[in-house]
């Protein structure tokens, strides 16, 4: 990245080289070891599905002195081996980035490094949450819904206005409940108009179909929304205020609260609004599961998902059964924005960033696995808090918070497309 | 009359009236009762603009079926290109010693300039050089705007190339997933570079002809707006010539077998990573070209042009046209772009009043998912078809007639 | 041909057809339902025929070519991606304007008709409607302008065209300082607004007597912040108070990880360069990781100014600083006065903002040079706004640095071309929750004092 000339202190890496050589070492290692590999196994007449992968992933890690044994005695290269090496790999890339940049906050101070892990962790969950509601539509109608981030719009949108302009002093709970009604409906209809006849046939070339109406949809919702709620920016009041506690230790607390923050052990602390919502999001989340593995309905939806004829088969009404998931689905990324609504100041415009976000996602956790997306959402949220973090220029690690979800995406779809979970594709 | 020399007699009246056009404009005094002003003529090239990115769009998603919401980020891309070339390299007849020089053949140097300070108008390495290290009488040379557009395409298509290659092994909504992503990094890496892309406050570009033109015997200057007209008619043509010759190529025939099923394209020995890779860098490279022409032409690029925004109106362009055709689609940006600009007026209907800058959005926003649901090949394709069926009518009859 | 086939097509055809037709009448339902939504409380006559005033009846009938209206162009941001807010209280400002010249008979016995632009807040969108102006609606002059890189590209047009442009709201420097004839400003300087943040800090410190050595800034990457942020950090830095900035994106919204940053610094005081959302998102989300105006003295961004909008963004926003431009409603001259009372009966808001006051000036000063120069010639337009001396509800509006006394001979900075030299800038804080923003409490400078300065965090 050009570094231009902003005379602003603090900029630059210490030993920027350091650095720079380590990731030199994991691009060509990997890449001999991407390409390399697979013609080994092959000429061996070994599987080869894994080699690819694994060959990167083993050859960024130690180069010539992992690749060259892997060569040698070509062993099945099984999740556990590429799990370590890729374990080898994140640890060689800290260690460079602290060796290069000893005074980094990220490296010097601990409690600034938990602090972080902590606000990657909880706006992890909600990521989950939103892109939960993405992979379960994938999963049943094989659709990727592009107006994702509308429906999370909507969510925070009606949360607000429940809240603070059409009921003034209703409980949050009201508002969420709202949110729900509003995104399913919405849902609901668009699936019965638009995607019904993806099921029967009607329809020339379903997957082009799907991508471009939804499409259409996030355009309409979005222009629909500001022209009725317009565009200035709105947020909702923190939905449960802590009481002022403190639970004392001999040095220091155990747990401290303020109306808008919690402290644990005086180094982790928690702004307000997004523990609620991270806690809401681990409820929906308990409450999803529970409905998909515990109702009839349930597990009818994970039964289409499994096999459509199969369920058919079973008296499974495959059409119900895709209303309901891509209602469900709004739903969630309505929830994940009636819970984020108290967090951030909400605009028509909100939904982008955060669907682009839901798109790393399930493409991380591997289209249509529901753990692989409350997965995926931890790993963006960490790597997010880590850029924003760790990036020595504080010019510009702010700027580029997209940019780190587009790095893994590339880098998921170079090595490894089909995800943490995914299916082969 | 034949139905393909109907086609072609209505194509050559089209471009014939486009390339009159002109003459009507108020600047050449225009013709009786049609003058038209200069932000008619105007609009009429930014439809031409919007012409090319719908229609090569219409290539890309009806004919191959890879859906990219990517079309304007490599729009951007060769508009910023040519930008860039503008802004930071000259040719000179001597070395400045004070910016980065490259020696050329020919007793010429490539001069790269420096970055200016952001928000000042500090003079730049070749300001200072003009006064400093120069000789007097050596030249100073911006690059011709048409060989920096040229590089906006070779750009464009350099991108098109790393991002097919990356994205198009796999299935298509990873395309779309991909590129979303792709021109929304791109917009905050544009905002973000202002030493180098001047960012929200947007980067300046030389007119199109600089030192204005002869036309026709008549000398333009370069805020005229009929060689701008014409310098994009001419790209809107050549683009649509050669979609033409590439749809009724074997190539075309292939990207339509690719995008009725793969498997079988792929068991019938097309190499179907190829195709696709192939169509999506010469589809983003015509984008670049608009993109750069366009640029020079408005005279000012910004990071704003990357907003969903822009990709949703080329994108209910090309399917309200006609996705399948690109004929179809780049009518219907001619179409819309006049529309969205006429319906911009607000409606007073009694003491109310309608935002129409806003409504106008949703209505198209709505218009797009109608026409996809019911009017799968859009809303004016099956115009033209009726003009075609109307030919085989005649045809019919005129032949029924020979027969008896 | 076999009949037996076609019907049963044509029905499916028509059956499609039917349905088509039925969702088009769907559509049509949502525009009417567009006529039905809640419209924002603003003045009824924006459309251009309705800001143009009835023809005088006393002008002679003979004179028609004389009757014609005088056309004055108007450029402000009404839909995103521009500020909207601003945009229209700028448009009902400048609306305001044209029906007063327009009551009192015109200018040179011809009515004023106002039009007025959108510009989306987009440059290259600025350039067309600028341009759209000059050569399709013959406009004699321009006002209004609200978004600096919008300003920066109209600023060429009306230089290629050699039509005067009075901007209202546009800071960036180098508008005024490519020293172009045709180019007026009565918004103040962006870097004069970082001299007066500066000031204000120092008389904290050396005044108040508040602890200063550490200053962080959250800035937009942006023309207006990046600028700013180094022109304050450098005289800071002549202060000897150690400033650390941090960018972000101008639709950055989680600012979890910067404000850990911030909180790093352990800063004295935060300064916010950001505008919009984002400048709400900081502020609150500090506010809730206990860094916020009332843990740490906090210089807000003019945006909250807004005390409705910053109200409900950031609850937690009591005691925060805020520049704000223009005299304070207690020194208002009676052209403000009789403006904000006409601007409270149209939008029924409570307060002018510094925006809308500076936009009627922007028209009122062109109408004045148009009468002092007795024509619409631009050239004479502008020769009489060099010499001009308005009395505006900004205060007495000149362009001391001028032809006549260029920046050299004057020995200024060339930014002070054809600048209105000083728009009044007070520092005011909120001090208590909820509170508007025209009643919170002046604190600096001291000649408009209303109270002391509630200092936190000491």
């Amino acid at each position: 990245m050009a570094c231009g000339s902003l005379p602003f202190a603090r900029n630059r890496m210490e030993h920027a080289a350091i650095f720079g050589w380590a990731l030199l070492w994991f691009a060509f290692w990997g890449v001999v070891g991407g390409v390399i590999t697979p013609q080994i196994y092959a000429r061996k007449d070994l599987e080869i599905s894994q080699a690819s992968f694994g060959g990167a992933v083993i050859g960024a890690a130690l180069g010539p002195f992992s690749l060259l044994p892997l060569w040698i005695a070509t062993p099945k290269i099984d999740n556990r081996m590429i799990g370590v090496a890729g374990a080898l790999v994140v640890g060689i890339f800290i260690t460079a980035f602290a060796l290069a940049d000893p005074d980094n906050l990220c490296v010097a101070n601990g409690e600034f490094v938990i602090s972080q892990l902590a606000n990657g962790i909880v706006i992890g969950i909600i990521y989950g949450l939103m892109a939960l509601g993405l992979t379960l539509i994938f999963s049943i109608l094989g659709v990727v819904s592009f107006a994702h981030g509308e429906f999370y719009m909507i969510g925070g949108m009606v949360t607000y206005f429940m809240t603070a302009e059409w009921l003034p002093g209703a409980p949050p709970i009201v508002g969420i409940l709202a949110s729900c009604v509003v995104t399913f409906s919405i849902g609901y209809i668009f699936e019965r108009i638009f995607l019904r006849p993806l099921g029967s046939g009607q329809i020339e070339r379903p997957g082009e179909y799907a991508i471009l109406v939804t499409f259409g949809l996030a355009f309409f919702l979005q222009y629909f929304t500001q022209a009725l709620a317009s565009a200035n920016p709105v947020k909702a009041q923190r939905f449960f205020p802590f009481p002022r506690t403190e639970i004392p230790l001999d040095s220091g607390s155990l747990l401290r609260t303020t109306p808008g923050n919690i402290t644990i052990l005086d180094t982790i602390s928690i702004p307000n609004p997004r523990f609620t919502a991270a806690l809401l999001a681990l409820i929906m989340l308990a409450a999803l599961l529970w409905f998909l593995y515990h109702t009839w309905t349930g597990k009818a939806l994970r039964a289409v998902s499994q096999d459509r004829q199969a369920a058919a088969v079973a008296g499974i009404n495959p059409n119900s059964m895709n209303t309901l998931a891509f209602s469900l689905g709004a739903m969630l990324a309505g929830l994940s924005g009636a819970s984020l609504v108290q967090v951030f100041s909400w605009l028509p415009q909100v939904g982008i960033p955060a669907a682009a976000r839901s798109f790393v996602i399930i493409v991380l956790g591997g289209m249509g696995s529901l753990p692989g997306a409350f997965l995926g959402g931890l790993v963006v949220g960490i790597v997010e808090a880590a850029g924003t973090g760790c990036v020595p220029d504080a010019t510009r690690a702010a700027a580029y918070i997209p940019a780190y979800g587009m790095v893994i995406l590339t880098l998921v779809l170079l090595l490894k497309p089909t995800g943490l979970f995914g299916r082969e594709l | 009359m034949s139905r393909a020399v109907l086609y072609r007699v209505a194509g050559l009246v089209a471009v014939v009236i486009l390339l009159a056009l002109p003459l009507a404009s108020a600047e050449l005094d225009g013709l009786g009762p049609l003058v038209f002003n200069s932000y008619f003529m105007h609009l009429a090239i930014t439809a031409f603009f919007y012409a090319i990115l719908a229609s090569s769009w219409s290539l890309l998603a009806g004919y191959a079926g890879q859906f990219s919401f990517g079309h304007m980020a490599f729009m951007a891309i060769g508009g910023y290109t040519t930008g860039l070339i503008g802004k930071f390299i000259r040719f000179t007849t001597a070395p400045t010693e004070l910016c980065a020089d490259i020696p050329l053949p020919g007793n010429w140097w490539l001069v790269i300039l420096n970055a200016r300070r952001v928000g000042t108008i500090d003079e730049t390495c070749i300001d200072m050089a003009k006064t400093q290290t120069l000789p007097s009488g050596a030249l100073i040379i911006f690059p011709p705007v048409w060989a920096s557009i040229a590089m906006g395409l070779v750009m464009g298509a350099t991108f098109g190339l790393l991002v097919g290659w990356l994205v198009l092994r796999l299935r298509s909504a990873y395309l779309a997933l991909f590129t979303i992503g792709f021109s929304e990094i791109l917009r905050a890496a544009l905002s973000a570079e202002i030493p180098i892309t001047e960012g929200q406050s947007g980067l300046e570009l030389l007119p199109l002809f600089p030192s204005g033109i002869n036309l026709f015997g008549q000398t333009f200057s370069d805020t005229s707006k009929i060689p701008p007209y014409y310098a994009m008619l001419l790209l809107f043509l050549l683009v649509m010539l050669l979609m033409t010759w590439l749809a009724s190529s074997r190539f075309g025939l292939f990207i339509r077998a690719i995008r009725e099923d793969e498997e079988a394209a792929a068991a019938l020995g097309v190499n179907i990573v190829r195709y696709k890779v192939l169509v999506f860098v010469i589809t983003s490279a015509l984008a670049a070209a608009a993109g750069a022409l366009q640029a020079h032409y408005i005279g000012i690029i910004t990071p704003n042009i990357l907003i969903i925004l822009q990709m949703s109106l080329v994108i209910a362009m090309a399917v309200i046209g006609g996705l399948e055709n690109i004929y179809a689609a780049s009518v219907g940006a001619l179409v819309i772009t006049f529309a969205l600009e006429l319906l911009r007026t607000n409606i007073a209907i009694g003491p109310i009043r309608i935002d129409m800058s806003l409504w106008r959005l949703v209505f198209f926003g709505l218009l797009l998912m109608l026409t996809l649901r019911f009017q799968r090949n859009g809303l004016l394709f099956p115009l033209l078809e009726r003009l075609n069926r109307a030919g085989i009518a005649e045809e019919t009859v005129a032949m029924r007639d020979a027969s008896n | 041909m076999i009949p037996s086939l076609f019907p049963s097509k044509r029905r499916l055809q028509q059956r499609r057809a039917q349905k088509f037709w039925a969702v088009a009448a769907l559509a049509l339902l949502t525009l009417i339902f567009a006529a039905c939504a809640p419209q924002p409380a603003t003045v009824g006559d924006t459309t251009q025929e309705e800001a143009a005033a009835e023809p005088q009846p006393t002008a002679a009938p003979a004179a028609e070519e004389a009757m014609a209206p005088i056309k004055i162009g108007a450029l402000t941001p009404l839909s995103a991606p521009g500020a909207v807010v601003g945009g229209e209280a700028m448009r009902d400002a400048m609306l305001i304007a044209a029906d007063e010249i327009n009551a009192q008979g015109g200018l040179l016995g011809r009515p004023v008709e106002l039009i007025i632009v959108d510009t989306e807040g987009l440059p290259e969108r600025g350039t067309a409607v600028t341009e759209r102006l000059i050569n399709q609606d013959a406009v004699v002059a321009i006002g209004g302008g609200y978004h600096s890189s919008v300003g920066v590209a109209a600023k060429e047009v009306a230089h290629d065209n050699g039509v005067p442009v009075v901007f209202a709201e546009t800071w960036n420097d180098t508008i005024t300082s490519v020293q172009y004839p045709e180019v007026f400003r009565i918004a103040p300087l962006n870097s004069e607004v970082s001299a007066v943040d500066v000031k204000f800090i120092q008389w904290l410190r050396d005044e108040v007597g508040t602890r200063l050595e550490k200053i962080v800034i959250l800035t937009e990457n942006t023309d207006y912040g990046i600028p700013a942020a180094e022109e304050t950090t450098r005289l800071l830095g002549e202060l000897g108070i150690e400033a650390v900035t941090f960018g972000v994106d101008i639709g950055a919204q989680d600012f979890a990880g910067i404000i850990e940053r911030v909180k790093a610094e352990s800063p004295d005081m935060i300064m916010t360069l950001a505008t919009g959302e984002a400048s709400y998102n900081f502020t609150q989300q500090a506010a809730d990781a206990g860094l916020g105006p009332q843990d740490v003295p906090t210089l807000c961004n003019q945006v909250s100014l807004v005390s409705d909008a910053f109200w409900t963004n950031v609850p937690d926003g009591n005691f925060c600083f805020v520049r704000r431009v223009g005299l304070p409603t207690q020194l208002y001259n009676d052209v403000a006065i009789n403006f904000l009372a006409e601007y409270q009966a149209r939008t029924g808001k409570e307060a002018a903002e510094s925006y809308a006051l500076a936009a009627y000036d922007s028209i009122m000063i062109i109408a004045q040079a148009i009468t002092e120069a007795g024509s619409t010639n631009p050239t004479e337009i502008i020769a009489a706004l060099e010499n001009i001396t308005h009395e505006g509800s900004l205060g007495t509006i000149t362009f001391p640095v001028n032809q006549n006394n260029t920046p050299e001979q004057a020995g200024l900075d060339p930014k002070w071309w054809h600048q209105f030299p000083d728009p009044a800038i007070t520092i005011v804080q909120y001090q208590e929750e909820g509170q508007n923003s025209v009643s919170a409490t002046v604190v600096y400078p001291q000649t408009y004092q209303t109270a002391d300065p509630v200092i936190v965090g000491q």
